[in-house]
């Protein structure tokens, strides 16, 4: 760092003290796993993991800086990411599965489903 | 100039000549990045792609004429039918406006000098190409009997046609759509000329702006579809296999989020074709600007909520198939809007029935009823008897073909001049979409009837009582084909013979009107600056006709 | 002004307002990465829900130090490229060059571990999904295969991107080595290393997903 301007100086430790933060966030998520957090709410163990990519988005990516436009389409990518997963999840996540028989030990798709013994729907 | 602006070299060529003469080398043309010339290299492509798909829907049409299927094998028919949807709609219908009058038109009507990114416009044909060219090989090798939407366990575990080779080649074509729609975006975002306002943009740019976002964010997902599909029929592995875990539906719910955004991609630019031909027509500005425009947007945003109505007798819940019924009907308004804004253009309007406005006011009227019908199929109740009959296949042919292609057509005979420097035959391309008209209504009109009275749809059979209707059909198709025989006649006589176009032979507004006919490959000299909305047309009876005389 | 300096396209005023179409142009790009990585994640979600003791059971046999460290080894990586940026942003071409080595070797390791050691562990575990035999068996196998269908997928695909970030990263330091890049035109550099710090991103959402989550 010895004939570094004192801008660039502060940038790199701005950078490192940020990447600081994602570790400590990093740690955080870690430790959540190793709760005993039931099944239901586990996926709020990504919590931590959200915070770290935005801390990527921001200091390494420099989301903030550049046209604006860069921060519309981030949010649009998560806006459909989002559309996709939730609205994606309404059907699975209501919809009443009827238990199959499982496949013989080969796994071949093809033998599983001949074998599938699945009860009829009774409406849509 | 600036130290900034020092390297910016344009060559005399761009200037002086016309982008047909700058260069006339056969790698001129293969490794252009004129926009210009990309678009023509597209045309020839899709123009090749839709003769191929019209030739099997021929051969459907002629199957059907006989109750017992007059082409003997179902067999056959499956693999027609999968490569008549598989090319029309990823190589013609997704790619027709926006890479041959989009990559043309865009960067002349924002007064751009070319797109953002063009070797990347290059690059996007050549996946285009490959990808084509894969596909094809795919369907001449002996087919593939899916149908085009590829739904397991039939594609991935049943099916003995050539699946993984046609994935492979719809997916590489996927990329060429991902480049043109993140081209266009960022073309619009950035090189428009000074003074050109986002509400001053025509409305063609908007729904250009409006299908890149489909394209970029839709697209995507159908290349993770394509992959997971492909690993499953090549590896066996489980994920839309009920037998191990996997979920059939899953294959659907993932397929139709990128398709049902893909027909959005297919008739968005038909909007913003009509857009430019009727107030250009009609001698008037357009009806409700800004409402077209939002309407534009808030289509390509909705279209992403509604995909379920695909899957409303697939084994879906009730209550996730409520919800898309009812954002399914929320996403016809914009539509409807639409309608609404072009009839008011056209009110007290001086309307001249030029060919580009007889295939933009056909759009009108057989995309009507195609949306009507729509909403139809998106009634719950309506739908359970209704789907997988040819009442949906007439519903999307009507917007498909009676909307889009109309559209297509129209905005070709409407820039023909502009593009290739020649004016058509008007008394020909009359004829044609007149002609095209009643073909596709006699075509399609019964198979509405048909789907009602209960034809499935995808059988190479159908019982006794049908046939007339069929056959009705059948006779139609023939006259559609040669509807769409004739403008490749006259539009190629046209290039050799044709009268040399003027710079603005429609005495339309827009940029790409204020640089010659065709262009250099520079577009514009010097950079336009803008001071007006679009449509800036006189009254009525100051406004001049759009010609001088006609032929 | 370096003469070897790629030159502006004519459809842009000036330099500026290249690098800022170019930005934006990547940034559009990387939208339709989430959308594409997207898929595979709804897929994930509607797994999980339908087979919840199986992904859990599967989720437990992940080497979980392994996905740990690459985590580690990617954020590195990523702070090391971004610090060449801002050296590149001074002018310092010969910084960036090394930022980028530890960057490069960063990657290069975790490729290495996923793919040299990772990998050939799950597979050695009987836990290739498309094997014939399975280290879960019974009434979870079904689920569990599943769940090893996205872990192979999801990070073959990011180890794909990952392939294609290296050769990214020394194309640029082979540029930079002949000069080609100053304070005023580095535009590479920064699109480089926006993809770099996507395929970071990526993997920070894999991790928990895979290794993490089911750790019941």
């Amino acid at each position: 760092m010895d004939s570094l301007q004192p801008e660039a100086r502060a940038q790199i430790v701005r950078l490192v003290k940020s990447w600081v933060w994602i570790m400590c966030l990093g740690a955080i998520e870690f430790s959540l796993a190793l709760l005993p957090v039931p099944h239901t709410f586990r996926p709020l163990i990504m919590l931590p993991g959200l915070a770290m990519i935005a801390g990527v988005a921001m200091f390494f990516m420099e989301v903030n800086r550049g046209p604006t436009i860069v921060r519309a389409f981030a949010v649009a990518a998560l806006f459909w990411l989002f559309v996709l997963l939730v609205l994606g999840s309404c059907d699975p996540f209501t919809r009443t599965d009827y238990k199959v028989a499982p496949a013989p030990a080969s796994g071949s798709a093809l033998d599983g489903a001949v074998s599938m013994a699945i009860m009829p729907v009774s409406d849509m | 100039m600036s130290a900034e602006t020092a390297d910016i070299k344009i060559p005399a060529a761009a200037i002086d000549r016309s982008y047909l003469h700058d260069g006339t080398s056969l790698k001129s043309w293969l490794l252009t990045t004129d926009h210009k010339r990309i678009a023509i290299l597209y045309f020839a492509s899709i123009t090749a792609f839709f003769f191929l798909g019209g030739a099997a829907a021929a051969l459907v049409r002629l199957n059907l004429v006989t109750p017992q299927g007059l082409l003997g094998s179902p067999e056959t028919y499956n693999r027609l039918f999968t490569l008549h949807g598989v090319v029309m709609v990823w190589f013609f219908l997704v790619p027709a406006v926006p890479v041959t009058l989009g990559n043309f038109i865009i960067p002349l009507m924002i007064g751009a000098r070319d797109l953002a990114f063009p070797r990347l416009n290059l690059f996007s044909w050549y996946l285009f190409m490959l990808g084509g060219a894969i596909t094809l090989w795919a369907l001449f090798i002996g087919g593939v009997d899916t149908g085009w939407t590829f739904y397991t366990p039939l594609s991935t575990a049943y099916s003995k046609g050539h699946v993984a080779l046609a994935a492979v080649g719809i997916f590489v074509a996927g990329f060429s759509s991902i480049a043109t729609g993140l081209n266009f975006i960022i073309t619009i975002h950035r090189l428009r000329a000074p003074g050109l306002t986002w509400y001053r943009l025509p409305v063609f740019i908007w729904s250009m702006y409006s299908l890149s976002v489909l394209l970029v964010l839709a697209t995507p997902v159908l290349a993770i579809t394509l992959l997971l599909m492909l690993l499953e029929r090549l590896f066996h592995i489980g994920v839309f296999d009920p037998a191990v875990g996997g979920d059939p539906l899953l294959f659907q719910h993932l397929f139709w989020f990128y398709s049902h955004p893909a027909v959005y991609m297919m008739i968005l630019p038909g909007f913003g074709v009509v857009s430019e031909i009727i107030p250009a027509f009609a001698r008037r500005p357009i009806f409700g600007y800004k409402f077209l425009v939002w309407a534009s947007v808030t289509i390509a945003v909705l279209s992403f909520f509604v995909w379920g109505h695909h899957m409303f007798v697939a084994g879906t819940s009730v209550y996730s198939a409520v919800l898309f019924s009812i954002l399914s009907y929320l996403v016809a308004v914009p539509s409807a809007i639409k309608v609404f804004n072009w009839l008011g253009t056209l009110h007290k309007g001086y309307i001249h029935f030029d060919a580009p406005m007889l295939y933009a006011l056909g759009f009108i009227g057989l995309f009507t009823i195609g949306g009507v019908t729509g909403l139809w199929v998106a009634a719950l109740a309506a739908d359970v008897h209704l789907t997988q009959t040819y009442f949906v296949v007439a519903h999307f042919h009507y917007i498909m073909v009676g909307g889009m292609v109309s559209a297509y057509f129209g905005g070709l005979h409407y820039w023909w001049p502009k593009i290739t420097g020649r004016m058509y035959p008007e008394a020909w391309a009359r004829i044609a979409a007149l002609v095209m008209f009643i073909g596709f209504n006699l075509t399609f009109f019964p198979q509405f009837i048909l789907g009602y009275l209960g034809m499935p749809r995808r059988y190479a059979t159908y019982a006794p009582e049908f046939q007339v209707l069929n056959v009705l059909s059948s006779a139609g198709s023939t006259i559609l084909a040669a509807a769409y025989l004739l403008p490749l006649a006259y539009l190629i006589w046209s290039l050799l013979h044709g009268k040399r176009a003027p710079q603005n032979p429609w005495r339309a507004t827009g940029l790409e009107w204020q640089t010659p006919s065709p262009p250099p490959t520079v577009n514009f000299i010097a950079t336009p600056h803008v001071t007006q909305g679009p449509y800036a047309y006189a009254p009525p009876a100051e406004e001049p006709p759009p010609r001088e005389a006609h032929e | 002004m370096n003469s070897t300096a790629a030159s502006v396209g004519f459809q842009y005023r000036n330099r500026a307002d290249q690098h800022e179409a170019a930005l934006t142009g990547m940034w559009l790009f990387l939208a339709t990465e989430v959308l594409f990585f997207g898929g595979l994640l709804f897929c994930f979600v509607v797994g999980r829900h339908a087979n919840p003791l199986a992904f859990d059971a599967a989720a437990r046999e992940t080497a979980l130090w392994a996905g740990t460290v690459n985590t580690v080894l990617l954020l590195t990586s990523s702070l090391a490229y971004a610090a060449g940026i801002v050296f590149m942003r001074a002018g310092n071409s010969r910084r960036l060059m090394h930022c980028c080595w530890p960057a490069l070797a960063l990657g290069g390791a975790f490729i290495a571990l996923k793919f040299g050691v990772e990998w050939p562990g799950d597979i050695a575990q009987h836990l290739f999904p498309a094997a014939a035999s399975f280290k879960i068996g019974g009434a979870l196998e079904g689920g569990a295969r599943l769940f090893f269908v996205f872990y192979f997928v999801s990070t073959g695909l990011h180890g794909l991107h990952m392939l294609i970030g290296v050769a990214l990263v020394i194309w640029i330091m082979l540029r930079a080595r002949r000069g080609e890049f100053s304070a005023h035109y580095h535009t590479p550099v920064v699109m480089v290393g926006l993809y770099w710090s996507f395929v970071d991103i990526v993997w920070l959402t894999l991790y928990p997903m895979i290794y993490l989550v089911g750790r019941g």
